[in-house]
């Protein structure tokens, strides 16, 4: 898929178009002049969801009604798509070639991968972050996977909330046990497809992992189940059926369910350390991309073409060393786009890119 | 100061309170109310009085009846040996539309849900397990429960806590497949349906 062309109207501070390059896009502007606002046009675009804040409403240009972003996507030779979002409150009309369009089907029209400093949770922050990446990649390649997921959250909620009545009322160990059998039963069979969706998903990315794209350190990935060292994990659903009923009093005391695919983790190591705890900033960085682009190429040998790329504020982020070698690496794959504040970023990197002043929202193309 | 005269502002607080309405829809019908002749409001509120009045719960099947037994349940044209069971009333009409399950049903009013104070207990099921011995069924044996509740994750919490109760008394306990709605394009199917369809597939 290819971005030919952007436009925003009433979106943030957004005025006329982008004609992208099918290779590398650098937006190029001072602070607060709308660089970061055309990546989450982009963002919305692809997933109708802004990556900066949950509320549309806030995205609407200040005194106005209607938001819109649209785009020209190129699916093939002979094929471009026209999308649109536009924002109205907080709801959304998503179109595709002037016709309106329900989520479900508007998802999967235009999909990116964004490198901004939020997705830095992935790598240093708690293991939900690592969960969503991982259940967000398993989701691109199998759309279906979205309610499994669902269910399960749901699932561990009404025990949760089972749970904590058995606490308040004082329920016997055998009644809890009881009241709790129809639910284990579902997670049983939730948790195993998500652990088995995720050992897959992670074993896809690590024979694609470049895990020395930067040089020095080499990272690796591991799915780490919260059932590891419990039995055998080769047979998943007899474990953790077994689990549960054997820690029935445990999650009778503490009030929560305590087994499931909601306590696993992503491990990141770079040279056999975890990276979380022990990796610079510039190392788990490193690593983000590295993930990243893991992500890319298993979307890539799923549905034969990449998905955009949006590298938010990327000099801020990473060493120019790093910065040219991902380049490099992304030259001829994915459709890039970067936002830099620096004269001497666009000096070093604008070979055979385009480059756009961003003033004040309105994109400029740059003649070098 | 309300913004109306008392009757008024009373009147659409009490439309409020129905399920999916909200303050401007619950003005506009007290207001379409207000515009009615009285003969046709009186029509409307003695409905409202019939059905409490009137209306009551099948003592064998909880379905909601103005003869107790209902009808399905005292029907000599219905199988006795099998009993369908549906969350709520409005899911037997759907099943009973197809025309082709000509069992008994038993409801049971809702759903396990613990996130809304939903127990076994809120549910009615257990005058269930008297109409499974021959003496309280017209002489005849209850040879399979289908237990027809919503694919939803409640739905299913509540088929599968029947499902052990029922088992241990050595009656077969089926539940209804999922999958392809009949008469549409492989096309206009959502991916999960699909996926359970295949997951559900059979030989031919």
């Amino acid at each position: 898929m290819l971005l030919e062309r952007l436009e925003a109207l009433n979106f943030r501070n957004l005025s006329g178009k982008i004609e992208c390059s099918g290779h590398l896009n650098i937006l190029f502007g001072e602070n607060g002049q709308g660089k970061t606002n055309w990546l989450e046009a982009m963002h919305l675009l692809s997933t109708t969801k802004s990556f900066k804040t949950s509320r549309l409403k806030e995205t609407i240009c200040f005194g106005e009604e209607l938001g819109i972003v649209r785009g020209s996507v190129k699916k093939s030779a002979e094929i471009t798509h026209e999308l649109q979002v536009a924002l109205q409150g907080n709801s959304k009309i998503l179109s595709v070639n002037g016709k309106k369009e329900t989520v479900q089907r508007y998802l999967g029209e235009l999909h990116a991968v964004v490198f901004n400093s939020d997705e830095l949770e992935i790598v240093r922050g708690n293991p939900d972050a690592r969960r969503k990446f991982l259940d967000n990649g398993i989701v691109a390649i199998y759309p279906a996977f979205v309610q499994t997921l669902s269910d399960y959250n749901r699932v561990i909620k009404q025990k949760n909330s089972l749970l904590q009545s058995a606490l308040d009322h004082d329920y016997s160990l055998e009644k809890t046990a009881d009241l709790l059998a129809p639910w284990n039963e579902q997670l049983v069979s939730l948790a195993s497809r998500i652990h088995k969706a995720r050992v897959r998903f992670v074993e896809r990315l690590n024979t694609v992992l470049e895990k020395k794209l930067f040089g020095r350190e080499e990272i690796s990935i591991r799915y780490a189940s919260s059932l590891e060292g419990r039995g055998d994990l080769g047979d998943y659903a007899a474990l953790i059926e077994e689990r549960l009923k054997f820690r029935v009093q445990a999650e009778l005391v503490s009030g929560h369910a305590l087994i499931g695919t909601h306590r696993d983790d992503l491990e990141v190591t770079f040279d056999g350390l975890d990276l979380r705890k022990f990796g610079s900033s510039g190392q788990q960085r490193s690593a983000l991309l590295i993930l990243l682009i893991a992500n890319v190429s298993v979307y890539f040998e799923q549905n034969g073409e990449y998905p955009l790329f949006l590298l938010d504020d990327v000099d801020a982020e990473l060493d120019y060393r790093r910065i040219g070698q991902l380049l490099e690496f992304l030259n001829g794959k994915t459709q890039t786009f970067v936002t830099t504040s620096k004269d001497s970023f666009v000096e070093r990197f604008s070979a055979g890119s385009l480059v756009f002043s961003i003033v004040g929202g309105h994109p400029e193309l740059h003649r070098t | 100061m309300l913004d109306y005269s008392e009757p008024v502002a009373k009147l659409i607080d009490e439309f409020k309170r129905l399920p999916g309405i909200g303050h401007k829809n619950a003005q506009r019908l007290a207001f379409f109310i207000l515009r009615r002749p009285k003969e046709d409001v009186e029509r409307f509120v003695e409905a409202l009085h019939e059905v409490k009045e009137r209306i009551v719960f099948c003592n064998v099947c909880n379905n909601l009846t103005d003869v107790n037994p209902c009808l399905y349940c005292t029907s000599p044209a219905r199988a006795r040996d099998v009993i369908c069971i549906v969350e709520e009333p409005y899911n037997l009409v759907a099943i009973e539309k197809t025309r082709s399950f000509k069992g008994l049903y038993h409801i049971l009013h809702g759903a396990l849900s613990p996130i809304r104070g939903v127990g076994p207990d809120e549910l009615m099921l257990a005058n269930l397990f008297p109409r499974l011995s021959p003496e309280n069924n017209e002489g005849v044996e209850v040879a399979e429960v289908i237990v027809a509740t919503n694919p939803t994750t409640e739905g299913e919490a509540t088929a599968n806590y029947i499902a052990r109760l029922l088992k241990p008394l050595g009656i077969r306990v089926t539940r209804i497949a999922m999958g392809m709605p009949v008469g549409s394009d492989l096309e206009f199917v959502d991916e999960v349906t699909m996926d359970k369809a295949l997951t559900n597939r059979h030989e031919i």
